[in-house]
């Protein structure tokens, strides 16, 4: 199976100091939530703001319940403050 | 549909008003949002707006077609502005054509709430202290049953308005 690539964006990329977390997995990830779980396994700096953000492929919010997406790619939104 | 919602460069208002069209139209309610030199008790030198670009511009339309749905108007416009501003830049700008005014306010009011609350658009502030920070907001995960969702809500849209 091919690495999930996770971008990440406002604090999160602070706290993370990096745009894009890639884990390597193995089998047992079926879905997105399971892939945070592995991604708060392996960055417990990002741990406690990922109940918060949003998942995101490609334009659509998808769900923890959600498979992980073909491309493998799962964008990181934080709580937004624009205006 | 090519209309920008998201703007790297500064944002004139004056041709997102289609002051030339829309003759059934009386009203036109025009919100400005500018930067401010201060965030709770903190003095604000600077800040930077940053996005999920694509899912923002969708919001954005989204908002847009949801507000003219709402209230019935025909012209619905947002732009959000992204990079680094200083104080007193523009950095939203929502118009609403609607032949009256009472839906011209209404409707501007719902359409920037919605925008502040949805779009997937970040404000990093630097202080004149050197430090710098990323202004707490809305969560806009659809899959969280949040009991203070809507305290929460309130909150954000009390201290940033």
């Amino acid at each position: 199976m091919k690495p999930i690539v996770f971008e990440l964006f406002a604090n999160l990329e602070r706290l993370a100091g990096t745009k894009e977390c890639r884990i390597d997995v193995d089998g047992g990830v079926a879905t997105i939530g399971d892939a945070l779980a592995l991604l708060a396994q392996g960055h417990p700096e990002l741990a406690g703001s990922l109940e918060r953000c949003a998942c995101v492929s490609g334009d659509t919010i998808v769900r923890r319940a959600d498979p992980v997406p073909a491309d493998g790619r799962i964008a990181l939104l934080p709580p937004v403050a624009g205006g | 549909m090519n209309r920008i919602a998201l703007s790297h460069e500064p944002v004139a208002v004056e041709p997102l008003l289609e002051l030339d069209t829309h003759p059934e139209c009386g009203g036109l309610a025009l919100f400005v949002g500018t930067v401010r030199d201060h965030h709770e008790g903190r003095s604000v030198r600077h800040l930077k707006y940053t996005a999920h670009e694509p899912l923002a511009a969708k919001v954005i339309r989204e908002v847009e077609h949801s507000t003219r749905e709402r209230y019935g108007v025909p012209y619905v416009r947002i732009v959000h502005r992204l990079g680094d501003l200083a104080i007193g830049d523009i950095a939203i700008v929502c118009v609403v054509r609607a032949p009256h005014r009472a839906e011209a306010f209404a409707a501007c009011r719902y359409a920037v709430d919605a925008v502040k609350h949805g779009a997937p658009i970040w404000k990093e502030e630097f202080y004149t202290d050197g430090s710098s920070a990323f202004v707490e907001g809305c969560c806009i995960r659809d899959d969280l049953d949040e009991p203070d969702t809507a305290s929460h809500r309130h909150h954000s849209h009390a201290s940033h308005g």
